[in-house]
């Protein structure tokens, strides 16, 4: 576990070993406490666009002390899995564009609403509350309903945009994304937090035009053979 | 009331009257709660040069600590900008040439006249060139200086060698400060540096 207050150390002192600028964005529960909504988290959460970055990055975490761990203790199977690196209580989940299931898109680049500089050279951006939602989605540990839930209840999410999103992801490949979001959406609201109905509608009208596709997809292609 | 919940419900710049109504509790238990959220570290205190009144800007921000560009800016100038986004800085304190940069940068037409009041505090101005130069906006940065010179006071004079370097050269195209956005007024320090300067003559009454 890590407090907002050690949190602004660590990466401080991460900011001052860094000798080459790099950009990384917060999501996860490191994003929730910059927002205020969470007090402590057990990792920092770091998704990077640049490989470069990320080894720029644990290069300066590694000469703090931060040692590797494997991560398919937390994430066992699953795809696009972090480097992590971890000391005492504290770990660094490290992703390189994709969390698991999702692409931490150009979209919720833009959208970032915060940015913190550490030192010179270390620059993280914060994600949007509602982009929080995804990445929570595509992780989907246990803690992860709870932290969804909680930015449900206090914040202004654009529904619209996280449909939105969730067509970006699908057009990067990820055809899943509207029934895992949906599903996501779901299991909220059967703790009691309210969605719109007309949101979780969509995604799963969705969800079925694009089974559809797959399947026409998948006909043509033995069509196709048989010839 | 817990803390989190009374900083949800106080979020933004607040005194001791709207407290009292906003919450309605009587001044006593109003006192209290800034006392509570000052202690968390959620509360910046500003006064009033004139009226001597308090203003409380209550934000989880204020806890990070940390500095940023936009409060370099509103302690150096007469024109007071609410940030459009966050953005802090933390273990170093950015020097005025970078504040002045990043403001230029940012293109909106209120931060870049609330900055203009830092050409009077610039001393480095080669860490200013180079800056410019990194972000390709030299001739922003000497434009905007000769409209300084011009409407804000105590503006020092600028080395001959960075007009010298920064001047365009014949075949270059004129550019926007703010994309789209010119003045009428100004023509000739647009000309010089072939620039279109986005603001007029009673922009900077403020200055004066």
């Amino acid at each position: 576990m890590i407090i907002i207050e050690d949190q602004q150390k660590l990466l401080l002192a991460i900011g001052e070993t860094i000798e080459k600028p790099i950009t990384a964005y917060a999501i996860g529960g490191t994003a929730m406490m910059f927002n205020g909504l969470k007090n402590a988290t057990l990792d920092i959460d770091i998704v990077f666009t640049k490989e470069e970055d990320r080894t720029i990055f644990i290069d300066a975490i590694k000469k703090i002390g931060y040692r590797h761990m494997n991560s398919t203790v937390v994430y066992g199977a699953k795809s696009n899995q972090p480097k992590m690196y971890s000391l005492d209580t504290e770990r660094f989940d490290l992703f390189l564009i994709d969390v698991i299931d999702f692409a931490f898109s150009e979209d919720m680049q833009k959208r970032i609403t915060q940015i913190h500089e550490y030192g010179k050279n270390l620059k993280i951006c914060i994600a949007h509350p509602q982009d929080i939602i995804i990445m929570k989605c595509a992780t989907d540990r246990t803690k992860d309903l709870e932290d969804a839930k909680k930015i449900i209840e206090t914040q202004k999410i654009d529904w619209n945009a996280l449909v939105q999103e969730a067509a970006t992801q699908v057009r990067f490949g990820r055809k899943e994304a509207y029934f895992d979001l949906g599903e996501f959406l779901e299991k909220i609201q059967q703790t009691g937090t309210k969605i719109p109905q007309e949101t979780l509608d969509k995604l799963f009208d969705l969800s079925m035009k694009e089974t559809k596709k797959k399947k026409q997809n998948q006909k043509k292609h033995i069509n196709h053979q048989h010839l | 009331m817990k803390t989190e919940l009374l900083l949800k419900r106080l979020e933004g710049v607040q005194t001791i009257d709207s407290i009292i109504k906003l919450l309605k509790v009587d001044r006593q238990k109003a006192t209290y709660y800034v006392y509570r959220l000052r202690k968390a570290g959620y509360i910046k205190t500003l006064r009033s040069s004139t009226t001597g009144q308090r203003f409380y800007r209550i934000s989880f921000q204020n806890k990070l600590k940390g500095i940023s560009y936009y409060d370099i800016i509103n302690k150096h100038s007469p024109i007071q900008i609410v940030a459009p986004m966050v953005y802090k800085i933390y273990g170093r304190k950015p020097s005025n040439e970078e504040t002045l940069i990043f403001a230029i940068k940012t293109q909106s037409v209120r931060t870049i006249l609330a900055a203009m009041a830092l050409y009077r505090k610039i001393d480095n101005w080669m860490e200013l060139y180079h800056l410019a130069k990194e972000n390709h906006i030299e001739r922003q940065v000497g434009a905007l200086y000769d409209v300084a010179r011009l409407n804000v006071t105590k503006v020092r004079r600028m080395p001959k060698r960075f007009s010298k370097i920064s001047l365009p050269k014949d075949n270059y195209p004129f550019e926007y400060i703010i994309p789209g956005l010119r003045s009428e007024e100004y023509r000739e320090i647009g000309n010089k540096w072939k620039i279109y300067i986005p603001f007029n003559k009673t922009d900077f009454e403020v200055f004066k």
